[in-house]
Order: structure tokens, then C-alpha cells, then sequence
């Protein structure tokens, strides 16, 4: 209700009331206007990755065709010679020759994150490196290359770790990271991974993924294992992701299928993860998963590290997002044991 | 409406229009992301490529006979410690962290083994004990090398000063733990001499204490946000185990506010105070799941006992500690 002397101000003066009514009626449909606007130049999907460039969805599903109806495979193995584990792993969950084919060309992920010996268990062990690649040239593959992004120096990070020297004994080749290997990767509906560098270009021609993982305790993550090895793909300033670490390895489980993961707990480190550093860091836990499951696996490797699954948020977000089965019974792993 | 009303009205929407056009031009081009991995990644500085000025923690670092250097010295800041310690880098930057350098080395008289060097300025000698007596290794004996310093079989931890050092070989060995040492020994020679600060943990009761656990946490200590800077020590008493925890705080309202700030923590999670006849009444017990916790404020302390295994051993190591603080500032 307009007051008596405000009437007079608006009805002697340059503006009436209804003059008055009609702007704010136009400046309402401006704004609302704008607002429309914004909305329909809003995009939810953000920048794109750069000129003439389409940012990638995913790494690719390289489970193996005929396993790829039926339910994982695993093999839990117990011993203290990697070779023989992965080797009576493997065949346990139906030979290499039923992953890789002939002329594959087989990628290796490792983790080799730090410059630190093999001795201290920061890093993918050589033994089971060598043992994996081993098997996949005998199954037929026509090369196989080996990988990690762990920012520090990668040459240093392969030489010192022994992945380097694992890799050329046994024929494989070592694809360091350098910019040309990075593409922006966009996981559809996920939250972090927007136009992200990932190191996309290892896969090119890549046939086959496998995983060789170690087993260590993290302190962000409760523990890093296969999912977390998956970190290494991505490029950047990727300890930005370390506020949300559990939400980060959940979209990294949706953005590659791997044909085989084998998780190495012949010795885990249970302390001061994820570096380590003292040998009383580690300690003897006698156990290698094979399963084409990274979620099964990373469940058993909860166990070794005796923790749970509530210990290791990631694990059942990434069962959640399908990545995989956190109950490992229902995979009805083999059980191995070849301790002399 | 005037002239100059409908000229300023003109003028905000050209304003608005350009930041509109701005925006839309900015948008097709801002991608950081991919920016980042196209440069060359950051890495540690390594100090003999690049010819500068070594970093003040890299100049500490000595070159020991015996001790062949595999590469030169690398020195990383808070912007750049996760390129080296990727997981552990938050541990230290929420310590106080301000620089790190390492260099790596072969060591001929322990059959080529492999030795890495870490120091770390952390700023404070409190900082410093945070991050030495986070990850210590249970088990590992003292060493009378520093105030705070332990061994385990191929690795020596020590702080002095603001400090922090890790001297860590590939392997365990009688003749690489006399290289460790003597090593050890040339490098806290290069360290300046600083006045220590006082042995907080010595306000601790000494009874039933287990020396090598008392840490410094530096946050979100028991996994409660916010609750900083906090001592921590482990007891076995005759009625069982026991943590006992202190904080001093600048005024008793702080040290008030923070215990506050736990027991609100303790009750969403579930603990309930239990009807303790005979005890005293400044002393109430907080239980869950037969994890017992007490909670006071002596002076601008807060402190108290952390998941006891008894009702008897929590009140047992309160009134001990109580005690302790007892005219104390």
C-alpha cells in the first residue's frame, strides 16, 4: 500500500506509479531473462579439454571375452616364491592362455610411485612383474609394455625400484610418462574426474590390462592396493583428489575394466604407508591374489592387512559403483597353498 | 528520468555485458587440468643440475666417506612434497612443514647398499617430535644419538631442533648400522644448534608409561576434527591399558572449549557417562563397548584418558595425571 505522500512524490514528479510498475515489470523479465540465459550457456560437463580435442570417457573394458558373462575368477595362493605363486595362481583361474591371446599386446601396470629398492615394499616387486610378463609372452603376446605415472622422476622410480631391470629381462617394455601420453578424461557422471590428464596414450593398440599391485597400508586410504594403483594413471596436480580420496579411487574403478589383477601380499607393508622406509614396516604375509576381480582382490587384501572393509571406504563404494565384488567368497576362489 | 540516470543505467549494462562476454570467452578456454599435464611436471629441485644455491635443508646433508652419491640432492616445499611422498605428504603438511631435501647413496662397505637421506625443516621443534613420534615404529629401541632418536634394523629417525631426519638403507646389516651411525653423527654436526624445546612428555606420570609411545598428535587427534597439538601417551596399569592424552592451551576458556568440543565428539559417537560411586565428581567416566574415557581441564590443560580397558585403569591414570598437572602452568 503506497503511503499518501508517496503517491504525491510519484504522481507530481517525472515517474507515476504505473511508469514506476511497467520498469520494475522490465527490469523483472531482464533479469529473469539473464538468469534463463545463464542457465541455457551453463555447461554442467565444463570446459572443453582444448581446441579441436574430445576428452575420452573411459580407459576401456578389457575383461576377457569368454569370462565376461560368468561371474570373477579368482586364485588366493600362499607361498614365498612369487614366480611359482603367480604362475600356479594364474593357471588356477584357468591358464594366461584364457586371458591372452595370440599377438596380444598386453599393458602392465605397476606401481612404481616411489624411488625406494624393491627390499622396502613401496613399490610393485619385480619378481612379480617379471613372473606376469613371462606368462604373457608364453601365452602369445606380441609385446607387452609396463607403466606408471609416479610424477617423482619416473626413470629413477623404474631403475631404482627394479621394475626397470624386470622388465627388460624379461622382454617387456617400459612406457615412462611423458605429455603426450596425457588426454583429458571425463568419467560421465562423475564428480572429479572432468577433463582430467590421464595417461591415456599407453593404451594405444593395447589388447589386454593387467595389474600387478602391491600390498601396503596408505595413509589417506587405509590402504593402497589394486584400485589405488589405478591413481597412477592420472596426471596433474592429482593431490588435489587426497581431500576426497575414497570418492577419486571409486570413479578410477569405473574408468577401466583390467583383464587380470594380481595383488602381491607375499610381504605387505602394514605401517607408515605409503612410503615406508623401515624394513619393520613390512612383514611377511605369504599371500598372492590372482582374480579378474580388482574389488574381490583388494577385499582379500584388506585381510592380510588386518583390517575391514569399514577400514577401506573405497572397497564398497567401488562394489556400489560396479567395479567389482567386496564379498570375495562369492567368487569361490581357489585356494592354494605351495609352502615347502 | 534524466539524462544522466539513463546514461549511468546505460553504462552498468554495457559493464554487465562485457563481464558477460568475458565470462563466455573465458569458459571455452580455462582448462587447468590439462594445462598442468602439459608442462613438464614439477619436480624437486635437484640442487647440482640446476647450479643454484642449495636449499637450507639440502646444505645440511654431507658428503661421508664411504657414502658414494648416486645423484645430486633434491629439495621439495609444501607445493611440491607429495611429487616425493605422494599419500604421506599431508602427514607433514599439517605439522607445520616448510622444506624437505634428500639425496641418495651407495654404500661399498655394506655390499653396495642403497642409502636415502631425508631431513626435514618443520618449522618448530614441537613439529618436528609430531612427525618423528607419528611413525614411530613400536619396538624400536631408543638411541642416545638425540633426545629423540630410534633405530630399526636398516634405518635410523632422530629429530634435533626443528628438524626431522630419516637415514634409511635397502637393507639390514652389523656393518651398515656403524655406517648408519656414523653417518648420523656427521649430519647432526651440520645441524645449528638450537635450544631444545622442554620434554612436554615429561609432565606425563612415569609409572606404567611405555616411553617409546608417547607422540604428538598434530591433528584431528582420536579422529575427533579440529582437536590439535595433542600428547599421547600408553599406559599398563594393574587394571588394564590406557592412553592418556594433554593439550596446553593458551587460556583455561580454550582448554575448556576444547574438551567441550571432545565430549561432544565422544557422545555422537556414542559414549554414555556411567554412575561411578566413590570417584571424583570432576572426574566423570564416559563409556562404550568397555572403552572407558575421561575427560578435565587442569589450568589451560586439557587432558585426560583415551579408550581404557577399565573403568578401574581409566580413573586410576586420570587421578595420576591430575596429579601431575597439579600446579603446573
Amino acid at each position: 500500500m503506497t503511503r499518501p505522500e508517496d503517491e504525491e512524490k510519484l504522481s507530481t514528479g517525472e515517474l507515476n506509479r504505473r511508469d514506476f510498475l511497467k520498469r520494475v515489470g522490465y527490469a523483472s523479465a531482464v533479469a529473469l531473462g539473464a538468469c534463463g540465459l545463464g542457465l541455457a550457456l551453463y555447461d554442467p560437463k565444463g570446459p572443453a579439454p582444448s581446441e579441436g580435442e574430445k576428452a575420452l570417457s573411459g580407459l576401456g573394458d578389457y575383461t576377457s571375452k569368454a569370462l565376461a558373462s560368468g561371474p570373477g575368477k579368482m586364485a588366493i595362493v600362499r607361498g614365498t616364491d612369487r614366480a611359482a605363486m603367480v604362475e600356479r595362481g594364474v593357471k588356477a583361474v584357468g591358464g594366461m592362455e584364457s586371458f591372452i591371446g595370440k599377438g596380444d599386446r598386453v599393458l602392465i601396470k605397476v606401481n612404481a610411485a616411489f624411488a625406494t629398492p624393491a627390499s622396502l615394499g613401496a613399490t610393485t616387486h619385480p619378481e612379480a612383474l617379471a613372473a606376469v610378463a613371462d606368462l604373457c609372452f608364453k601365452a602369445g603376446a606380441a609385446q607387452v609394455l609396463v607403466t606408471d605415472n609416479p610424477i617423482n622422476n619416473p626413470d629413477s622410480c623404474f631403475e631404482i625400484t627394479g621394475i626397470a631391470g624386470a622388465a627388460r629381462s624379461s622382454g617387456a617394455r617400459i612406457i615412462a610418462p611423458r605429455a603426450a601420453l596425457f588426454a583429458p578424461v571425463s568419467l560421465p557422471g562423475g564428480k572429479l574426474l572432468q577433463n582430467w590428464p590421464v595417461l591415456a596414450g599407453v593404451f594405444q593398440g593395447v589388447t589386454k590390462v593387467i595389474v600387478v599391485s602391491p600390498v601396503k597400508d596408505h595413509q589417506r586410504a587405509g590402504a593402497s592396493m589394486t584400485l589405488k594403483n589405478f591413481y597412477g594413471f592420472l596426471g596433474g596436480r592429482r593431490n588435489v583428489f587426497h581431500q576426497d580420496i575414497n570418492g577419486i579411487i571409486t570413479e578410477l574403478s569405473q574408468l577401466l575394466k583390467p583383464t587380470l589383477c594380481v595383488l602381491d601380499g607375499t610381504v605387505s607393508m602394514m605401517t607408515n604407508g605409503p612410503t615406508g622406509g623401515s624394513l619393520s614396516d613390512l612383514k611377511d604375509t605369504g599371500t598372492l591374489v590372482v582374480s579378474t576381480d580388482p574389488v574381490a582382490a583388494d577385499a582379500v587384501g584388506v585381510e592380510l592387512l588386518g583390517r575391514t572393509l569399514a577400514d577401506v571406504p573405497y572397497i564398497l563404494m567401488a562394489e556400489k559403483a560396479g567395479a567389482g565384488q567386496a564379498d570375495y567368497h562369492r567368487l569361490k576362489p581357489v585356494l592354494l597353498d605351495i609352502r615347502t | 528520468m534524466g539524462a544522466a540516470q539513463r546514461l549511468t543505467g546505460y553504462g552498468i549494462l554495457v559493464v554487465l555485458g562485457l563481464i558477460a562476454v568475458w565470462l563466455l570467452v573465458q569458459q571455452t578456454r580455462f582448462n587447468p587440468a590439462v594445462g598442468v599435464a602439459l608442462r613438464v611436471p614439477l619436480q624437486g629441485k635437484s640442487q647440482a643440475a640446476s647450479g643454484q644455491t642449495p636449499s637450507a635443508t639440502a646444505a645440511l646433508i654431507p658428503e661421508v666417506s664411504g657414502f658414494t652419491p648416486l645423484a645430486p640432492s633434491e629439495s621439495f616445499g609444501p607445493e611440491t612434497l607429495s611429487d616425493k611422498i605422494d599419500g604421506k605428504a599431508e602427514l607433514y603438511l599439517s605439522a607445520g612443514f616448510k622444506e624437505m631435501s634428500c639425496r641418495k647413496f651407495g654404500l661399498d662397505t655394506a655390499g653396495k647398499a642403497y642409502v636415502e637421506v631425508f631431513i626435514y625443516d618443520m618449522g618448530s621443534a614441537q613439529n618436528a617430535f609430531a612427525v618423528f613420534s607419528g611413525q614411530r615404529r613400536p619396538g624400536s629401541p631408543s638411541i642416545p644419538l638425540t633426545a629423540n632418536a630410534y633405530a630399526t634394523a636398516n634405518a635410523w629417525f632422530f629429530t634435533k631442533g626443528r628438524f626431522y631426519v630419516e637415514i634409511v638403507a635397502d637393507r639390514a646389516s652389523e656393518a651398515l648400522k656403524s655406517s648408519l651411525e656414523a653417518y648420523a653423527t656427521a649430519l647432526l654436526a651440520k645441524i645449528p644448534a638450537e635450544g631444545e624445546k622442554t620434554n612436554e612428555a615429561a609432565l606425563f606420570p612415569k609409572e606404567g608409561l611405555a616411553p617409546d609411545t608417547v607422540r604428538l598428535c598434530a591433528a584431528d587427534t582420536f579422529g575427533c576434527e579440529g582437536l590439535s597439538n595433542m600428547l599421547t601417551g600408553e599406559y599398563s596399569l594393574k587394571g588394564g591399558k590406557a592412553t592418556a592424552f594433554m593439550a596446553r592451551r593458551d587460556t583455561p576458556g580454550q582448554a575448556q572449549a576444547e574438551a567441550r568440543r571432545y565430549l561432544d565428539f565422544l557422545a555422537a559417537n556414542g559414549y554414555q557417562k556411567v554412575q561411578t560411586p566413590g570417584s571424583p565428581a570432576d572426574l566423570p567416566v564416559l563409556v562404550l563397548d568397555n572403552s572407558f574415557e575421561i575427560v578435565f581441564v587442569q589450568e589451560s590443560t586439557m587432558a585426560g584418558v583415551h579408550d581404557a580397558t577399565s573403568r578401574e585403569a581409566a580413573l586410576e591414570l586420570a587421578i595420576k595425571l591430575k596429579n601431575e598437572l597439579k600446579g603446573k602452568p
